[in-house]
């Protein structure tokens, strides 16, 4: 399992490096020069000779004409840097600096990334709770009238693409019954007495967003949990354990449900993956202080440093979950030997 | 069999789905005669939710492909005075109280028409809400219990003069629109021959009127429209024509003048030399651009900013008698009764009612988009604007032709995108599974990569980069290939698993000893037994790559404004404001598109059905 798991973490970083290298090329297509932003405040008070002399200087000291290959090394904190030559990259824990919030890259992600990750893991579990026994219910009752109708449900939950619930619900929740803020992670101007109100009033923006993501995924997942069920059920060993005596309950739930894990395993990180980068439309619908209206404004503001640091975040993100899903299989599965 | 087998395939789903015919065939049979491809529609078919699914696609799909032709886009087009309007189709239903008593006066609104009867009562029709607060139906009451004998729409309030001389506004006074000149308030307060009112006029938040006496009185909002009058010609107007913020006079002396004080860059100040001549022109009218004026002789000229057609000016079968302007439109009345119209017909103002052609027109009134025309046995004949039948959105454009041009753009694209990817997919699948090894090792890896990373961040982060130096057209062809590019794994993944089961059989075999090439064998032999699954998965990615192109466009990163498509036409839509009052902006694009992806996605789970029999139900 160790060496399994060491040489998964190889190819990872194998891989991380690739990604790392497409979007930092992709980056330079963009005609853009530091060199000249550095140096604009003081074009006016310079000579024309002294100006291209101070130019053509700090070009060589930030390395911008060195080619693209080493360019990324030393972002990525591979290669040393032309002034001090110490290494100091992605690696080393400098993300950069962005040019729009003017701070450095990691001061401007970190409360966002918690929101980010509090939203996504709530609504997963949220999300996961309800599913999962649903799926069942479904399969196990497949072909009832309650089955049918939780069909057409699921089919027009996966159908519609999230914004539109997002809307939906927004005119219910906000607008119609105003149950719930409409957009932002606080109220504006709030000053809290203690932290259990500011909590509150946090969950209270919080809430909508992560219904509404749990609403998204119902459609997706209750379908792949009943189908996996479903398949599970028809097998020999399970008409063998009926007529073993055994209780329905330990027929579903111990036999059936251990063996339909599988694929659910599989389905449930490729959706966790998609969850993250659909948190990029739920927080700009809800404008949520989150990763994904970062990169957003990011984007929009071509601050590429901040973005391309968030991109390896989702890359990070998308990477472990795999990781997790062929570790996960191991242990659900003890036919699957992972080592191997 | 046999006898069916010539039928044509629609004839034999139509018999099936309404006559109940099924053909008596023993399981034998059936193996022996249909292909996977054929079972697979003959299962297909006798699905009822699949085929509600199918029809229901194929007419929205009809719909935004023919569409277009009729509800034809203007990517420029914008009119500040149609903004966030409901749905309706009311604006021009006149009531019938009205033309039972006797029209007096009728003046229209952008949106809404009033009128008086001739016992001087007041009626208001059409879309009245001009903001919150302020709608014109709310009648003052003293204008209520007034006798009135003229009327006039602007903008955004209405002018009425009662018959004892008082002039009446209301609607949005928040620009001094109802405050009178100084002047006007001493004719007034004088009243007698001095206020003997013979025509009042109203346009873009501001108000004339002119007296017997030949003086002319502006009033309303002096920041955006001229409202003065030069010294030189008080006493001496006979008729005034106001365009968008300026206005032209006619003069008694039968000349036309640019009476205002804006008349150094003014392009109605550049009066021609016929309207100039003394006792030439009989009378003036103006659209929001342009003026007009009518010669003696019958002749009309046009000049201003006549961009949208106002200056084609066509042949007369008769001598005109009265000329009349719109917004963006001239109508004119002739001697023998009879109407013409020329300028713009965006929103039908030239066409004109056919019954209108047999009859003898008395009166015109003409304002806006709209034309009303009062015959001799006092029956009143409409054409024009009458309402958008979704609403219009924040920039005043019609609902309807954006989604029927949105729903083009994001189906051309989603089917666009399929196909790059399924090629990608068949060619990349094909070749690691037939080939496999290192070929095989090396493809999977990449496609382990391009499926792992986050879609919606990478298409945004494309879209952006190689984006910003596309001109609209490019960028909607780089959608469509970064959703290609992107979206290709799952397709390799089911061709490769299809032909690593396939290249065992014993046909492969026997292909090969036949010394047939291997390429051959995979596109040519291979493939078409796969081909039925790729049906399905490309359906089912057809939803994909709309609901993603839709996002992207959401998001700003996809096909950019003005082109619409059904992801953009929400764009903005994310407000309190938005989601409440103008819900015709987000309700009908979300519906009809919520209603094509479940469309596909029941044909593409009724497709899956139908190929394996076994998984019914799953």
């Amino acid at each position: 399992m160790g060496k399994y798991i060491a040489k998964r973490f190889a190819y990872m970083a194998l891989v991380f490096l690739i990604v790392s290298f497409l979007m930092y090329s992709l980056y330079n297509l963009i005609p853009s020069d530091p060199a000249r932003a550095e140096l604009e405040g003081m074009k006016q008070t310079l000579k024309p000779d002294e100006y291209e002399k101070m130019y053509q200087d700090l070009r060589v000291r930030m390395g911008l004409d060195d080619p693209l290959v080493i360019r990324y090394a030393r972002w990525m904190g591979l290669w040393p840097d032309v002034q001090d030559q110490g290494f100091n990259g992605l690696l080393q824990g400098n993300f950069g600096h962005s040019n729009f919030f003017k701070q450095d890259v990691i001061e401007v992600i970190k409360s966002p990334m918690s929101n980010t990750i509090f939203i996504n893991i709530f609504s997963t579990i949220a999300a996961l709770g309800i599913t999962i026994p649903l799926g069942i219910y479904c399969a196990v009752h497949k072909g009832k009238k309650i089955d049918s109708g939780v069909q057409v449900v699921t089919m027009v939950g996966y159908s519609m693409p999230i914004y539109i619930i997002a809307l939906i619900f927004m005119f219910f929740f906000c607008v119609f019954w105003r149950i719930f803020p409409i957009s932002g992670t606080k109220t504006a101007g709030a000053i809290y007495n203690s932290g259990w109100e500011e909590f509150v009033d946090m969950f209270r923006h919080i809430c909508l967003p992560v219904i509404v993501m749990t609403f998204a995924s119902l459609g997706g997942m209750t379908r792949y949990v009943r189908s996996a069920m479903i398949d599970a059920l028809s097998m020999d060993y399970i008409r063998t354990a009926r007529a073993k005596g055994l209780k329905e309950k330990v027929v579903i739930y111990s036999h059936a449900w251990r063996n339909a894990l599988l694929p659910i395993i599989t389905s449930i990180i490729g959706w966790f993956i998609s969850i993250f980068s659909g948190s990029v439309i739920i927080e700009n619908t809800f404008s949520l202080n989150g990763m994904g209206s970062l990169y957003w404004t990011g984007l929009n503001n071509l601050d590429f440093e901040l973005v391309l640091a968030i991109q390896m975040f989702y890359t990070i993100v998308a990477l472990m979950g795999s990781l997790i899903m062929d570790i996960s299989y191991g242990l659900v599965d003890p036919r699957v030997r992972v080592d191997k | 069999m046999s006898n069916n087998k010539k039928e044509f395939f629609l004839v034999r789903w139509f018999k099936r789905m309404f006559l109940g015919q099924r053909p008596e065939l023993s399981a034998q049979d059936a193996e022996k005669i249909q292909t996977p491809m054929r079972q697979m529609l003959s299962n297909f078919v006798h699905k009822p939710l699949a085929m509600i699914g199918l029809f229901v696609f194929l007419a929205i799909f009809v719909f935004v492909m023919v569409g277009p032709k009729y509800w034809v886009l203007d990517l420029s087009e914008q009119d500040a005075t149609l903004v966030n309007l409901p749905p309706s189709n009311n604006m021009m239903d006149v009531p019938q109280a009205m033309l039972d008593a006797g029209v007096a006066d009728i003046a229209a609104g952008n949106t809404y028409g009033i009128g008086t009867d001739v016992n001087g009562e007041l009626y208001i029709w059409g879309h009245t809400r001009i903001t919150d607060k302020i709608d014109i139906s709310n009648v003052p009451e003293e204008v209520r219990a007034a006798d009135l004998q003229m009327i006039a729409a602007g903008t955004d309030h209405v002018v009425a003069l009662g018959t004892d001389g008082q002039v009446y506004v209301w609607g949005n006074t928040r620009l001094k629109q109802d405050k009178f000149s100084n002047d006007m308030e001493k004719a007034m307060k004088k009243g007698g021959k001095a206020w003997e009112v013979v025509q009042v006029e109203a346009s873009n938040q501001f108000s004339a009127i002119v007296t017997s006496d030949g003086n002319c009185y502006l009033w309303g909002n002096g920041n955006m429209a001229d409202i003065k009058i030069r010294s030189k010609y008080e006493g001496k107007v006979a008729k005034v024509a106001l365009t968008e913020n300026e206005y032209i006079c006619l003069m008694t002396d039968g000349t036309v003048a640019y009476t205002g004080y804006k008349d150094k860059n003014s392009p109605f100040a550049r009066i021609p030399d016929e309207a100039k001549k003394k006792g030439n022109v009989v009378d003036i009218a103006s659209t929001a651009k342009s003026v007009a004026a009518l010669t003696e002789d019958g002749q009309v000229i046009v000049w201003g900013n006549a961009a949208k057609g106002e200056g084609n000016v066509p042949e007369f079968g008769a001598k005109v008698v009265g000329l009349y302007g719109g917004r963006y439109h001239y109508t004119a009345l002739l001697e023998d009764g009879s109407v013409v119209t020329w300028g713009d017909n965006k929103y039908k103002q030239l066409t004109m009612p056919e019954e209108l052609a047999g009859v003898k027109t008395e009166k015109l009134f003409v304002s806006n988009y709209q034309n009303y025309a009062l015959d001799e046995a006092g029956q009143l004949h409409t054409w024009g604007l009458k309402g958008f039948t979704l609403g219009t959105d924040t920039l005043g454009r019609d609902m309807l032709t954006r989604i029927v041009n949105g729903g083009r753009v994001t189906m051309t694209v989603g089917a666009i995108s399929v196909i790059i990817a399924t090629i990608l997919g068949i060619i990349l699948g094909g070749i690691a599974g037939y080939f496999g090894g290192k070929l095989d090792m090396l493809i999977m890896r990449v496609a382990e990569i391009v499926g792992g990373l986050p879609f919606i961040p990478f298409a945004m982060i494309l879209s952006a980069v190689i984006g910003t130096r596309l001109d609209p057209t490019q960028r909607m062809y780089l959608i469509m290939v970064v959703l290609g590019v992107l979206s290709w794994v799952p397709t390799c993944r089911l061709v490769r698993s299809q032909i690593l089961a396939q290249r065992e059989m014993e046909y492969v075999t026997a292909a090969k000893a036949m010394g047939i090439k291997e390429s051959t064998i995979v596109f040519r032999h291979i493939l078409p037994n796969v081909f039925s699954l790729l049906i399905v998965s490309m359906t089912l990615d057809f939803a994909t790559c709309m609901l993603t192109e839709s996002t992207l466009s959401y998001l700003g990163f996809g096909i950019p404004l003005p082109t619409p498509t059904w992801g953009n036409l929400l764009n903005g839509a994310n407000n309190s404001i938005v989601i409440q009052q103008y819900w015709w902006q987000w309700v009908f694009p979300a519906t009809i598109f919520g209603i094509c992806t479940i469309c596909i996605n029941l044909i593409g789970d009724g497709l899956r059905d139908a190929l394996d029999p076994k998984s019914i139900g799953r």
